[in-house]
């Protein structure tokens, strides 16, 4: 009953945020809601559950869920306080997640206008770093494919840093100079938690993003006894945005861009998180990465769009939900490494078919066990979307995912979870876009 | 029929290739240009021809525009006689924020659509560069020159200014896509009172893509905000 409830007044607040984005369809531009349904009809096939279950599988979406699923609601609003200062706010509704409506997004951006060739831009509140060449669309979503490569499903899902971000763009030379050079840093609070779940499930290829109150279901925590064996799991779960430490982390990055046809990306970003801190039920994990970001024009129209992260996390084996540490609790250290190239067409406007490839790893370079291989995979995305109107479009997707993991044997034996396994995802969707801005 | 060739910037050199053609009688001259680079013909190129004897002004302030359609300026490159009055209408959807930083004219036409703001006066000759504080990638270019003979090549790379008076011209030739130091030096022409010159420049800098080429054959988008 209480399901039902929330769901007519979900239902009830998008109708009004959809009646405001219709009403303000063609006027002023100065206050602009933007609104989003997505239906999915999904058939998941997974010998470890979806990992929204608390499972320790891959996907959003299990058996379980095949059927009708509302895979996202969103709208944002965009509000012009004065000429160079908007407002950007944008939240969700989802079905399978900790609570319904949430904020993914909430920021204020200035954006001095120029007296010479650097333009500015300082954004502060909780923001997307600008790390992924995928997820360029409305409310950070991808125009390519459904589901996201794996490393950009991490970053919607742990990173998302609530700060202040200084960005700086220029032409390099002369006027008219195909070079352009972009430059960006940012300090922030919060994501201490990040890598929690990239360790404990391991990589993932979802369109789920973390709002900034979710809690995430994680698979159970094992219990070891004094000879190391496990004799047992205990529940847990994640709030990856807290702040534990109330140390700020940062992330800088430099792209170079010609003629709209190559960019290059070189990024990197470090929480900062102290392992030791506990707040609120949460660890630190301090995890950093560099990333290299690629996209180019190729011939035939085709576009090229890939990412390249390594990084690791550096957190405390036998830290106890509870704040306390258990006597064998030691500082370990987990590398992890991903990347995807994809392939990308847009025919005749409206359609577009893209071919991704998305390969990832995570293993222990520090602590016991030694040489834990907690992730170890590939996945193959195809997807076709078209796009009948500004306000209705649709598609499908396959996505097949292989991956092995001691870690399953390890920690979960008892689960009986298999060390490799095979998912798969089809996925027929529908869009409904209101008060879309026409580019 | 006589042949030319004249000295350019350094010593990567335009080529000017002249022929004169003496032809049908009229009462001023024309002056018909190709520019072409290794590849062949080159669009979009501005060429202007600045007379020895200044031109008496314009009987009244001549007005052009500078059209914003699609997230872009129309046209990409706007050429102007000094003194012109510039409307800058906004055809979108969404507004824009125009402005410049270019030295011989600075100004800031706040967020709007449509026709907000009043036209603005060009008066000093240059090269004003025009950007949208909301669209990174809207980039145009006013140029502003000392003379009401200035015409842009088409896709055969070619113009043709006409109605010349006799006199003495600085020729001179102008497109984003060279650097400055590239740009072919001005070149002398004297335009007798009738009859047909026709010109062939040859640009000998590395021309960068052509804008309006970039923007069609990426199909990806990189506009980010």
């Amino acid at each position: 009953m209480a399901k039902v409830l929330r769901h007519a007044a979900v239902a009830a607040a998008t109708a009004a945020l959809a009646g405001a984005a219709l009403a303000d369809d063609s006027s002023s531009d100065r206050n602009r809601f933007q609104f989003e349904i997505d239906a999915s009809y999904v058939h998941a096939d997974s010998p470890l559950g979806a990992w929204t279950d608390g499972g320790l599988g891959k996907l959003r979406y299990a058996e379980t869920n095949d059927g009708l699923e509302s895979t996202r609601v969103f709208g944002q609003y965009r509000g012009r306080i004065a000429n160079a200062l908007s407002a950007t706010v944008i939240a969700d509704y989802q079905s399978d997640a900790s609570s319904g409506i949430d904020v993914t997004e909430a920021y204020m951006d200035w954006r001095p206008v120029p007296k010479s060739e650097n333009q500015q831009q300082i954004r502060f509140g909780a923001f997307y770093p600008p790390l992924s060449l995928e997820n360029v669309d409305l409310g950070w979503q991808s125009p390519f494919t459904y589901s996201y490569s794996a490393i950009n499903t991490w970053l919607g899902e742990e990173v998302r840093p609530i700060g202040v971000e200084w960005s700086l763009h220029r032409r390099l030379g002369y006027a008219g100079s195909p070079h352009e050079l972009r430059a960006f840093a940012s300090a922030f609070y919060g994501n201490d938690p990040a890598g929690t779940l990239l360790f404990w499930r391991g990589w993932s290829l979802h369109d789920r993003q973390t709002r900034l109150g979710d809690t995430l279901p994680m698979p159970p925590r094992p219990i070891f006894d004094f000879t190391g064996a496990v004799v047992g799991h205990a529940p847990q779960s994640v709030d990856p945005i807290s702040e534990i430490d109330h140390r700020p982390g940062a992330y800088a990055g430099l792209e170079w861009s010609y003629a709209h046809r190559v960019l290059v990306q070189l990024a990197r970003y470090d929480n900062r998180a102290d392992p030791y801190a506990f707040s609120g039920g949460q660890w630190g994990w301090g995890t950093s990465f560099n990333q290299l970001g690629l996209q180019a024009g190729l011939p035939w129209d085709l576009g090229l769009v890939g990412q390249w992260m390594q990084g690791d996390t550096l957190w405390v084996q036998g830290a106890r939900a509870d704040g306390t540490l258990s006597p064998f609790a030691a500082l370990v250290r987990d590398d992890f490494d991903a990347k995807f190239l994809m392939l990308t067409r847009l025919v005749r406007g409206a359609h577009r078919v893209s071919l991704r490839y998305d390969a990832f790893d995570m293993h222990r370079t520090e602590g016991q066990p030694a040489g834990l291989q907690s992730d170890d995979g590939h996945a193959w995305t195809l997807a076709y979307r078209y796009e009948h109107s500004a306000r209705w479009s649709g598609g499908i997707e396959w996505l097949q995912i292989d991956s092995a993991r001691d870690n399953w044997a390890f920690f979960y034996a008892s689960y009986g979870a298999p060390k490799h396994a095979a998912e798969t995802e089809i996925r027929l969707q529908m869009t409904l876009r209101v008060g879309a801005t026409p580019r | 029929m006589a042949t030319g060739v004249l000295r350019s910037s350094k010593s990567r050199s335009a080529v000017w290739i002249l022929a004169l053609s003496l032809g049908a009688s009229a009462q001023a001259g024309s002056l018909r240009v190709t520019v072409v680079d290794d590849h062949g013909p080159v669009a979009h190129v501005a060429v202007y021809a600045v007379p020895s004897k200044p031109a008496a002004p314009p009987a009244s302030a001549p007005s052009s525009v500078m059209d914003q359609a699609h997230n872009a300026f129309v046209p990409h490159v706007l050429i102007v006689q000094t003194g012109t009055s510039v409307l800058f209408p906004n055809n979108d959807v969404v507004s824009h924020h125009v402005y410049s930083f270019s030295e011989p004219k600075q100004f800031e036409l706040p967020l709007y659509k449509g026709n907000a703001h009043p036209p603005l006066v060009f008066d000093r000759a240059g090269v004003v560069v025009l950007g949208c504080n909301i669209h990174d990638s809207m980039l145009g270019y006013i140029l502003v020159v000392d003379t009401p003979h200035f015409a842009s090549t088409d896709a055969q790379g070619s113009l043709s200014l006409d109605g010349l008076s006799p006199d003495e011209y600085s020729l001179h030739v102008w497109t984003p896509r060279l650097r400055p130091n590239d740009m072919p030096a001005p070149t002398t022409i004297k335009v007798a009172a009738d009859g047909t010159q026709t010109l062939s420049i040859k640009l000998e800098g590395k021309l960068a893509p052509d804008f309006y080429e970039g923007t069609r054959v990426s199909s990806l988008p990189w506009q980010k905000y």
